[in-house]
């Protein structure tokens, strides 16, 4: 036996602790399936699948462009204010206000930017921007750092600084940071759409409707179209194209409401505060009774809904990176060409497609019907969506692979010959994704899981946004830990091609 | 030209270099040989970076870059020669005049391809030649070469480094092989496990001495000490 | 860098801030179908702008919390508002007034709907519901939410997170009518309108699903306007505004509400409202 346990080397290791953790928070979590017939409404959405109704939308062609718009504005505001930034990130605190902002879902940016800028189209963009700057910059460190240094060593003695940069890091980087930007962008228009349940008017303002209200031959539909537009992005999206695209974008936004200083004064002086402290003008007015009641609401915040809020949070997200990880394991599997054949791999690969394109809301709206109200149906879109999209990254490095002479074509050998090769990338892009997963939690929140992002829903709908910032910033306190910790096990064993995340 | 006296040098935690003195004059060419892991591009690397103003240095790393193409890989030896802002508008839109010695380089090294081939497109031994170009663009009096012909056929090797030698007044070259290449130079050095067992001048070589240096028991006896 | 762009289009768009007033503007979200928002009410919109002689124009907000943030913004300066959203909206914009209901709105009322397998009987008297899995509609709203949670407390003598086992917040009222039919929750809580629309379309198995009990009527869904209006868009203004309002009568234009007609109301109406939100800890 002790012979055998040499043989268990560290991926072996972390698959093993990774599964254990989530078995302890599934076991802890609810995932009581309750449901009766769900049948009837079941047959209504297959029925509307079948028959999608394209005309059922109004201004529908405007939505599916302000969808691409939305989502080229966001990334380019992104990249401006970013890209600089990755320069810098090696400073401890851009690193940590990044994180921050990176931790807030885009729902919440464009929940914070509706107060001050209202329904603009500034709202929307901006919070595409700031969240993907945020990424950028770290994305934008990382690549850079991960550039050979032996090109610098090379270059002639007394080389200037600002060639010695370009030629010898940023050529090196070029590349990953275009992909990078390709795929991110693949990102914006999904975001972009998410933002539509909101209120903007991109694609998810009618499929949520859509779906909510049970016309499902719409929702069918709009469903087809987005992720008809996310797999044809190779096809429309042309680099010589986004130029035009940018210009367009930028004349046929919806007409901007004027921003109010005031607003965003009224926004940052009252808004913001605890109920406590409203209203208070100078110190002097603040007594005990006042502070007595400032502890008292910041206390029943901070236990009756962040702290069940974040330990529900953490349960369904490591849950759900365990089943995202069986799904990438296996679909990256299945859609191997020299394993399952060609035909087969291709169908796969547009499930995949399909499985990425597709909000996990709807997911998770789909499951809640069959399976009832618990944490269950959440996961499932979890893990179905994020394990659709790691292995579909996955997949494009195991095409690449070299097999060796003994291949034989079948799952052993794709167990000896492809899976070592590719299995630190893929948990690599796992962990990475568990921000994203942990962020994307959120929008269960919406959908009555009691995440987190239930109860900032919650502060916004009640119009208690000093509620909604507090739990806010224990979003971004419980991302940044996970953040640092998931970096210390990475940092480990892994040099992993950091291209897509 | 260059002095070293007791030198010991690290390599990823582990002795590379042992107390080593060797002194090196100008117009000398130097050929290095030993094993693989005998401490050869440790000793070139410190070389190159006493002589950094001086000398052109063609890696082992190469430190080529693949989103590139052939010809900027190349241009790269002339960054120091150029001012930066003619550095990057080169980098958008090559200029004609280095577009044209590049690629006359690049023919004198039989590397008959497309200027703006990407790199990634070109075969390992393609590749090396674009390494030894860049470093040839350098145009210094001194070239310090890591195996830069290992990945080429031996006549195509010997033709390269004739080149080499000629362009330059002082070379400092490691082989990998006991191949007749040794004889184009003027001194050969010999290094095992860091230290240098070898320094004879190109008359007093001779096979037995070369097959003794290489030979297993020699091997086995400095890898027990 | 993100400030100093923010702060140079804060400062940019201030000065044009005068610029737009003159367009009247505002939302409306029905609390049945929401299809085809824009095409319905940019007819409203018409409507008002040939009997108001001002550029009107409709826009579509997504929930009812948008929609009190818009008009608190002054993005929109008259708003069709559930009982609750007009309360909170009239907290935050003082000196706004609501000026008509629709005539259901005077006695609206909260159905509440079970599964069969619940086994709970239809009563004039409020049902047992301790223990059972339930759902809300969307968390702002009055009928499916502030209502209904109301009742519980008062027939059931405590917290309603105290009483079921599960509770849900469905984010809808058609939502809630599919999650009890489909047995995900045994009991729901909704909109009386909601539910007898589904009837009669035939959407809704009511062997499946029933009608447990009915609430006590009380006042919902309102028009509330800004304070100022006339000062923008001339004398007499608000008065016209809920005339034109009142005597909407094209069914097509009612039927986007939908309403049979719309009546006069105040901000006194809604006081219940405002007593049962605070009741209930919805506003402080």
């Amino acid at each position: 036996m002790p012979k055998s346990i040499s043989f268990v080397g560290h991926w072996q290791k972390v698959t093993l602790i990774l599964w254990a953790i989530a078995l302890v928070c599934f076991l802890f979590s609810d995932t009581e399936i309750i449901s009766l017939d769900p049948w009837s409404e079941l047959q209504r959405m297959i029925q509307g699948l079948m028959t999608p109704d394209f005309f059922a939308t109004e201004y529908l062609l405007e939505a599916l462009w302000q969808t691409i718009s939305f989502a080229l504005l966001g990334v380019l505001g992104g990249l401006i204010w970013g890209a600089p930034l990755a320069l810098l990130y090696s400073n401890r605190f851009i690193a940590a206000g990044c994180a921050v902002i990176r931790s807030i879902h885009e729902i919440f940016w464009a929940l914070i930017f509706l107060q001050i800028f209202g329904l603009s189209p500034l709202t929307g963009i901006l919070a595409i921007a700031l969240p993907y700057g945020a990424t950028f910059a770290r994305v934008f460190f990382d690549i850079l750092l991960q550039s050979p240094q032996s090109t610098v060593e090379t270059l002639p003695a007394r080389t200037d600084r600002v060639s010695r940069y370009f030629y010898g890091k940023i050529s090196h980087v070029m590349v990953p940071i275009l992909a990078y930007i390709r795929y991110r962008f693949e990102c914006a228009l999904r975001s972009s759409a998410v933002l539509g349940f909101i209120g903007m008017p991109t694609l998810g303002f009618y499929l949520e409707t859509a779906f909510r209200q049970g016309h499902y031959h719409e929702g069918a539909a709009l469903l087809i179209l987005f992720i008809a537009l996310i797999g044809s992005i190779t096809f429309w999206c042309r680099p010589r194209l986004i130029i035009i695209y940018l210009v367009l974008a930028l004349f046929t936004l919806p007409s901007m409401h004027s921003i109010d200083a005031s607003l965003v004064w009224r926004f940052l002086s009252q808004d913001i505060l605890p109920p406590a402290l409203q209203g208070v003008t100078d110190l002097s007015q603040l007594d005990l009774s006042r502070i007595n009641e400032l502890i008292n609401w910041g206390k029943s915040v901070f236990f009756e809904q962040a702290i069940p809020g974040m330990l529900v949070t953490l349960l369904l997200a490591l849950s759900a990176l365990a089943m995202s990880h069986l799904v990438s394991v296996t679909l990256s599997a299945f859609a191997f060409k020299r394993l399952t054949g060609k035909f087969f791999s291709v169908v796969i690969r547009l499930l995949l497609l399909i499985l990425r394109s597709i909000p996990e809301y709807i997911f998770a709206f789909i499951f809640m019907l069959l399976l009832g109200p618990s944490m269950l149906p959440a996961m499932l879109a979890l893990a179905l969506h994020n394990g659709a999209l790691i292995a579909f990254l996955t997949i494009k490095q195991s095409d690449n692979v070299v097999n060796s002479s003994v291949y034989n074509g079948r799952i052993d050998g794709y167990c000896y010959d492809v899976l070592p090769k590719i299995y630190p990338n893929l948990m690599g892009l796992l962990f990475y994704r568990f921000e994203v997963i942990l962020r994307e939690t959120a929008i269960f929140g919406m959908l009555g899981v009691a995440t987190l992002g239930f109860y900032i829903d919650s502060g916004f709908s009640e119009i208690r946004y000093s509620t909604a910032l507090l739990l806010m910033a224990c979003t971004a306190l419980l991302n940044i830990l996970v953040d640092m910790i998931s970096r210390q096990l990475l940092r480990q064993n892994t040099q992993t091609a950091l291209a897509c995340r | 030209m260059v002095k070293i006296d007791n030198l010991t040098l690290k390599y990823a935690d582990k002795l590379a270099i042992r107390q080593l003195s060797l002194s090196i004059a100008s117009g000398e060419k130097v050929a290095i040989i030993g094993p693989s892991g005998s401490g050869k591009s440790t000793l070139l690397s410190h070389l190159y970076s006493l002589l950094k103003e001086r000398a052109a240095f063609c890696s082992q790393k190469q430190g080529l870059v693949d989103g590139l193409s052939t010809y900027h890989n190349v241009y790269m030896g002339a960054l120091s020669r150029h001012h930066w802002t003619y550095n990057l508008i080169n980098l958008i839109v090559p200029f004609s005049t280095p577009l044209a010695e590049v690629e006359a380089l690049c023919h004198q090294l039989s590397l008959d391809v497309p200027m703006s081939k990407v790199l990634s497109k070109l075969s390992g031994g393609q590749r090396q030649r674009v390494a030894l170009a860049r470093a040839l663009y350098q145009q210094q009096a001194t070239f310090i070469g890591d195996e830069p012909f290992s990945a080429l056929d031996p006549l195509m090797a010997e033709q390269l480094l004739t080149m080499v030698l000629a362009g330059h007044s002082t070379c400092i070259i490691a082989l990998h092989d006991k191949s007749g290449a040794l004889r184009h130079f003027d001194r050969i050095l010999g290094l095992r496990n860091g230290e240098l067992c070898l320094d004879v001048t190109q008359d007093a070589l001779t096979p037995e001495l070369i097959d003794n240096f290489y030979s297993p028991e020699t091997l086995a006896l400095v890898s027990n000490a | 860098m993100g400030l100093f762009k923010m702060a140079a289009l804060v400062a940019l768009s201030s000065i044009s801030s005068s610029v737009f007033a003159a367009v009247f503007t505002f939302t409306a979200i029905p609390d049945e179908n929401e299809s085809q928002l824009r095409t319905r009410f940019e007819k409203v919109a018409f409507y008002l702008e040939k009997e108001l002689g001002v550029e009107v124009k409709y826009v579509p907000v997504k929930s009812y919390s948008a929609a009190v943030t818009a008009f608190r913004n002054n993005q929109v300066q008259l708003a069709w508002f559930g009982g609750l959203s007009g309360v909170q909206a009239r907290r935050l914009v003082p000196g706004s007034e609501a000026i008509a209901q629709g005539n259901e709105d005077q006695f609206f009322q909260s159905y509440f709907i079970a599964h069969h397998s619940a086994q709970i009987i239809p009563s004039d008297n409020f049902p047992n519901l301790n223990g059972v899995t339930f759902t809300f509609g969307s968390k702002g709203s009055t009928s499916g939410r502030l209502m209904p949670e109301f009742f519980i407390e008062r027939n059931l003598g405590k917290k309603a997170k105290d009483v079921f086992k599960r509770i849900g917040f469905s984010g809808d009222h058609s939502r809630t009518i599919a999650q009890v039919e489909s047995g995900a929750y045994q009991v729901g809580a909704l909109n009386y309108k909601v539910w007898e629309t589904a009837v009669e379309n035939g959407t809704v198995d009511v062997n499946k699903v029933k009608v447990i009990w009915q609430s006590p009527t009380y006042p919902d869904y309102q028009w509330t306007v800004r304070e100022g209006v006339d000062n923008t868009f001339g004398d007499g203004f608000k008065e016209r505004l809920t005339q034109a309002l009142l005597d909407m009568d094209d069914p097509e234009l009612l039927a986007s509400f939908p309403r049979k007609s719309f009546v006069p109301a105040d901000n006194l109406d809604y006081e219940p409202i405002e007593n049962v939100a605070k009741a209930i800890g919805l506003i402080d």
